[in-house]
């Protein structure tokens, strides 16, 4: 009897979690069963969240004092000097600086942690930009169709064999010469190229879905055109909208690190990719300290890697042709 | 198409520095002025003679046509900062190295890859395949620059003498001098490092493709037959397989390109590299606009021109598109 009774309250216990509401059943549970299939997302999402796990507590819990002798946070010990003049730069974990310190005497750690933040924000500002602008064309285009179309298929065909990397270095050189731009003008500045690739994608993503049965219904029944792009379009465009605004994160991280690396960025700000400028400049490989140039590029590569990764779920997700065979 | 995007390049390319309102010419002489220590009371008239020089004071849509028409005759115009040199012979002098290094490493990277991504399809159940496939998929993720910096790290702790910089031994009397064997080992010596770090990430993109490439080929009717046949099965994975999968591993070559020409130019400054890349930093921290006027416009003609010439190659590599076309 009292068995029964134990696995009932199991079985309500399971049901009520399962079945607490619909959204959980619809909606979470599979996302959750198809993510056992889908390990790319799952390592991917996970190596980000380490990583902002690591940034979230750093900025919460590590000080330092700096040469003034005065408790600082993260922000304080990269903007001001944090050792001594005779301690720089040195590799000392064991005496309180945990990555060591450069030659200018901040904290290696401090500035890996601030760069981590305002590196994605440039990848993240230039996307959006980037794929918001794509998208509009792309339906534009798509929708409107004749001259219209051709007009922005041949601006789109023209840039895309232009390397990118070599018109942005143009731009920001014409824009602040000498001084470099700020974090989030390095962004527009990416933004500018950003959007060809997305609008590509979209565009035939979008004549193919416009023939669709179910575009074709809410046509005939007098959906306007714009309740068709929202209501009917935009939620089935949503796996490729999201894989290329992925791919559009990761290419404008790689441009933004690529324009720092020639000295083109925010020179002041320690995004990675200007630490690795100064490593570079300073050719800190030649002069042994490893210990400056290692931490930008391990984080980089955790960062590359998850975006990778992602990205290569979410095809998989857009895709269903790559998915594997069970 | 080609003819679209060159028109675009060279629009880009020169408007963009005129946006910036800023006067390179004269802030050059002005400097050269002062070098003397004294201050030279023609040099206005100066600025004036060399503005009418390049063509400053004329309206712009006269200089846009003018630009447009010497640039599509290869005349790229005179540096500022290397007074008297024209943009060309600069080009001349580093063009060959990126060629180089930019031609032999997207072949390398290009016949290795697909190898291995046919092989891998191939033989399924290879564990050593796959386990070597992982880093290399990982690899392909991140910047090339950014794993050049990790084999200078790499390789500078394994042996101290080994040249990490530039293009061959400096100081070396009458180098470069092409027909001197042991000069000719020092330019293999130097350039192994750059080139490791291009062809390593990306073999793992085209290891990718060609295996996506090889499930599809490997459903079709044909490999059933070959099969029934008791074809051997080098010639089925050769001739049948490989063959018919590596056309569209073709057609990634041509949109590869512009990403493999802002790679190298970021992998050549890391490494010191004699190339153009090496030359755009230099024009850029001397706000020399011609140069990196001439440098963009040459490497996007560069990038547009192999682009048509594959797209003219492919009816030859492709029977099924010739006999359409007759």
């Amino acid at each position: 009897m009292e068995q029964v009774q134990t696995e009932t309250s199991k079985m309500s216990w399971w049901n009520s979690l399962t079945a607490r509401s619909e959204f959980t059943r619809d909606r979470v549970v599979p996302i959750l069963r198809y993510m056992r299939r889908n390990r790319l997302i799952v390592f991917g999402l996970g190596a980000f969240m380490a990583l902002a796990l690591f940034v979230g507590l750093s900025f919460l819990f590590y000080e330092q004092e700096d040469s003034y002798q005065e408790r600082q946070g993260v922000n304080g010990l990269v903007r001001a000097a944090s050792v001594e003049q005779d301690q720089k730069p040195s590799w000392n974990p064991w005496s309180g600086y945990p990555l060591g310190t450069d030659p200018k005497g901040r904290d290696i750690y401090a500035a890996v942690v601030v760069g981590v933040p305002l590196t994605l924000r440039v990848g993240l500002l230039a996307a959006a930009i980037g794929v918001g602008v794509g998208m509009v064309l792309a339906f534009v285009a798509a929708y409107v169709g004749g001259a219209v179309d051709a007009v922005v298929r041949t601006i789109v065909d023209s840039l895309i064999p232009i390397p990118s990397l070599l018109v942005l270095v143009l731009v920001a050189t014409s824009l602040n010469p000498g001084k470099g731009l700020t974090v989030d003008q390095l962004g527009f500045v990416i933004a500018v190229l950003a959007w060809p690739g997305p609008a590509r994608v979209i565009r035939s993503q979008v004549l193919v879905i416009r023939e669709r049965g179910y575009v074709e219904m809410a046509r005939m029944s007098g959906t306007s055109a714009l309740g068709i792009i929202f209501k009917e379009m935009m939620p089935n465009l949503a796996p490729y909208a999201l894989a290329s605004f992925v791919a559009a994160v990761s290419g404008s991280m790689l441009a933004s690190i690529g324009l720092e690396s020639l000295g083109l960025g925010p020179l002041d700000s320690p995004t990675l990719g200007s630490m690795i400028f100064w490593n570079i400049s300073e050719s800190s490989v030649l002069l042994g300290l490893w210990y400056w140039l290692l931490p930008p590029i391990v984080v980089l590569v955790v960062l590359f890697v998850g975006l990778f990764m992602i990205s290569a779920g979410l095809d998989e997700v857009a895709n269903p042709r790559l998915r594997r065979r069970v | 198409m080609f003819v679209i995007t060159i028109w675009v390049a060279s629009t880009i390319v020169f408007f963009l520095p005129r946006v910036s309102g800023q006067n390179p010419l004269a802030e050059k002489i002005y400097q050269d002025a002062q070098r003397g220590g004294y201050q030279d009371p023609a040099v206005q008239e100066r600025v004036r003679v060399f503005e009418q020089k390049y063509g400053f004071d004329k309206p712009l849509w006269q200089q846009y046509v003018k630009f447009v028409s010497e640039v599509v005759q290869f005349d790229l115009g005179r540096s500022i900062y290397l007074w008297p040199k024209s943009v060309n012979e600069i080009l001349a002098e580093g063009i060959m190295w990126t060629l180089s290094l930019g031609l032999l490493t997207l072949l390398l990277a290009f016949l290795i890859g697909s190898a291995m991504g046919a092989l891998l399809e191939w033989r399924r159940n290879n564990w050593g395949l796959m386990v070597a496939m992982a880093p290399i998929l990982a690899l392909s993720a991140i910047p090339f620059f950014i794993f050049g910096l990790v084999l200078q790290l790499l390789v500078f702790n394994i042996d101290r003498e080994y040249p990490l910089v530039y293009g061959y031994q400096q100081g070396v009397l009458g180098w470069p001098d092409w027909s001197d064997l042991s000069f000719i080992l020092s330019v293999l010596k130097h350039g192994l490092l750059p080139a490791l770090s291009i062809t390593m990430v990306s073999l793992g993109g085209w290891a990718m493709g060609m295996r996506g490439m090889m499930v599809t080929t490997k459903g079709e009717d044909y490999m059933v037959q070959a099969e029934a046949k008791g074809l051997p099965d080098r010639v089925m994975l050769t001739k049948y397989a490989v063959r018919n999968s590596l056309l569209p591993q073709v057609t990634g070559l041509s949109l590869a390109l512009g990403l493999i020409v802002s790679g190298v130019v970021l992998v050549e400054i890391v490494f010191g590299y004699p190339g153009v890349g090496g030359q755009l930093v230099q024009a850029v921290s001397r706000s020399d606009y011609p140069t990196i006027q001439g440098i963009v416009f040459l490497l996007a003609f560069g990038t547009a021109a192999a682009t048509l010439g594959l797209d003219l190659t492919y009816p030859l590599l492709d029977p099924r598109i010739k006999s359409l076309a007759n």
